[in-house]
């Protein structure tokens, strides 16, 4: 019980120093508060489906993709408050459908499966984008930077909290058991076929979410740069460097892959890179279970 | 009391039948075997009963009630669980998460605590070893963690597939002795096993099965100087 009032206060009191800290300190930290809170809000959706189950899916972008579209078409339609969470609600019922023929398969099958869903959602709705003669498309009288960081940040919480959550519960146990073992998850009486839909579904919901807050971010929608495939790997590359094990790693991840690239990039982009790759490589070799893997091992 | 009973039970995988026709009844309390060589189809039995594998024809019924289509974790849920065959308990996950695993149907949830102490106290190594990866446990203790989680499940009907498989003959002979002690406790216990003289000693009833079928069956003590059974277990043809 105090392990939840806990994490339910350093959440609180994160998002809150994130929050006025970015409103605080003038536009550009704004930006970078809106960003990492962003970031922290994918990977942890992602470390709920693909750190608990260790079904590794590179085609979370589709979720963010797809809440981003229902912003945009339906702009105009309905309130903006309405919106975010049904974009939510369609990237979220688009996981559930693909779930059943995706989840049959496991190991890299799965991993290149959710790439090539992505990509070809990306390139149907490019498709049918160019036969509705639009190339791209453009909002007009969307909410002011700081709504939207007020968003961005209780989505960064949501999935926080609901990463922890999940993670500690029976769902979570389960999930986990699948992880290690999927036919001994079965035999100790796991409906794994339900838990994997599930989990992810709910890991496409606040994905979804983000993209329709970040589509009024940008005010600006053009499907190959939303849908675009490196949001899918910096997700999983901040899970990584992060580690996937808990609600600590997607944070942890996040703030290092977003300091690293603000600190360099001004420098020069190709450094960030060079510096990302190296990174990469350097933790999947060294720390396999990222930041957090490294502190349990100081702590312990 | 008959607990779980299989009529005309086939399966197999893809075009090859395993199990061609076998029918078996266990009762509550007592130990049922299912003896045979290597192939005969003990583990598909095994894996057909719990589910995890379907049937293409027959019948299966526990308590009266038919379960034949049931999925595993429904079957989990009813009180049918499998302690399956090279034990596949998660090896890095502790001990004690092992075994809190074993309960995620509703009905253990509710008496996780109680039957984990239970679970310590017919395993006082498991309890020793509690925060210990499964995977660090030697074969026996390992044996017994999956004994274990599958009792944190609170089964009505225990299969258990292989128990002493690849265990040193001091640890199998433990394994053994532990079995008698679940039958008093009220379960219904279905072993498949290769060892077949301590498997007949501890069976109320056993079963032979040969190429898919059952071949013979009745009290475990009488099988054990039956010639079919001799001829069954040590896979020859003919008489």
């Amino acid at each position: 019980m105090r392990n939840t009032l806990s994490i339910l206060c350093v959440t609180l009191a994160f998002g809150l120093a994130l929050y006025f800290g970015g409103i605080a300190a003038g536009p550009y930290w704004q930006l970078v508060a809106l960003n990492l809170a962003m970031w922290i809000a994918l990977t942890q959706s992602w470390s709920l489906f693909s750190g608990l189950t260790g079904y590794v899916s590179l085609g979370h972008v589709v979720a963010y993709g797809l809440g981003a579209y229902t912003m945009v078409i339906l702009f105009r339609e309905w309130p903006v408050w309405v919106l975010i969470p049904i974009g939510g609600a369609v990237a979220g019922l688009f996981a559930l459908i693909v779930a059943l023929p995706v989840l049959r398969v496991r190991g890299p099958y799965f991993v290149i499966l959710t790439f090539g869903l992505a990509e070809l959602v990306k390139f149907v709705l490019l498709a049918v984008e160019t036969a509705l003669g639009q190339s791209s498309r453009l909002m007009f009288g969307a909410p002011g930077a700081q709504t939207l960081l007020a968003w961005m940040v209780a989505l960064a919480a949501l999935a926080t909290l609901l990463r922890h959550f999940v993670g500690v519960s029976v769902f979570g146990r389960g999930l986990i058991a699948i992880r290690e073992d999927e036919t001994a998850a079965e035999t100790i009486g796991i409906p794994i076929s339900r838990y994997k839909a599930l989990a992810f579904a709910l890991s496409a919901v606040i994905p979804g979410m983000v993209g329709a807050v970040m589509a009024l971010r940008s005010t600006y929608f053009e499907v190959l740069q939303v849908f675009s495939p490196t949001i899918s790997f910096t997700i999983v590359t901040m899970a990584i460097i992060g580690g996937a094990g808990d609600a600590r790693g997607p944070v942890l991840g996040a703030l290092f892959l977003v300091a690293l690239s603000e600190i360099l990039r001004g420098v020069s982009p190709q450094l960030y890179l060079i510096f990302l790759g190296i990174s990469l490589i350097g933790f999947v070799l060294f720390a396999p279970n990222g930041l957090t893997g490294l502190l349990r091992r100081k702590t312990s | 009391m008959t607990a779980l009973a299989a009529t005309g039970l086939h399966a197999g995988y893809g075009d090859i039948e395993v199990l061609r026709g076998v029918s078996i009844t266990a009762r509550t309390g007592a130990v049922t075997a299912i003896v045979g060589a290597n192939g005969a189809g003990k583990s598909t039995l095994m894996r057909v009963l719990a589910g995890l594998l379907p049937v293409s024809r027959g019948r299966l019924e526990l308590d009266g009630a038919d379960i034949t289509k049931l999925p595993p974790h429904a079957r989990v849920a009813r009180g049918v669980v499998l302690v399956p065959e090279g034990r596949l308990i998660f090896p890095d996950l502790s001990v004690h998460e092992n075994l809190i695993l074993g309960s995620v149907t509703p009905h253990a949830q509710g008496v996780r605590d109680e039957t984990l102490a239970q679970v310590y106290a017919m395993f006082p190594r498991l309890a020793e070893r509690r925060s210990q990866a499964g995977g660090t446990l030697s074969g026996g203790e390992q044996q017994m963690l999956a004994l274990g989680r599958g009792l944190m499940a609170r089964p009505g009907v225990l299969l258990l597939d292989e128990p002493t498989l690849g265990l040193a003959p001091a640890i199998a002979k433990d394994i053994f002795r532990i079995v008698p002690r679940l039958r008093d406790a009220g379960l219904a216990v279905i072993i498949a096993e290769q060892d077949l003289r301590r498997t007949l000693r501890i069976a109320d009833f056993a079963y032979v099965l040969e190429n898919g079928t059952v071949v013979s069956s009745g009290k475990g003590k009488d099988l054990e100087n039956d010639p079919d059974v001799q001829r069954a277990y040590l896979g020859l043809s003919g008489h």
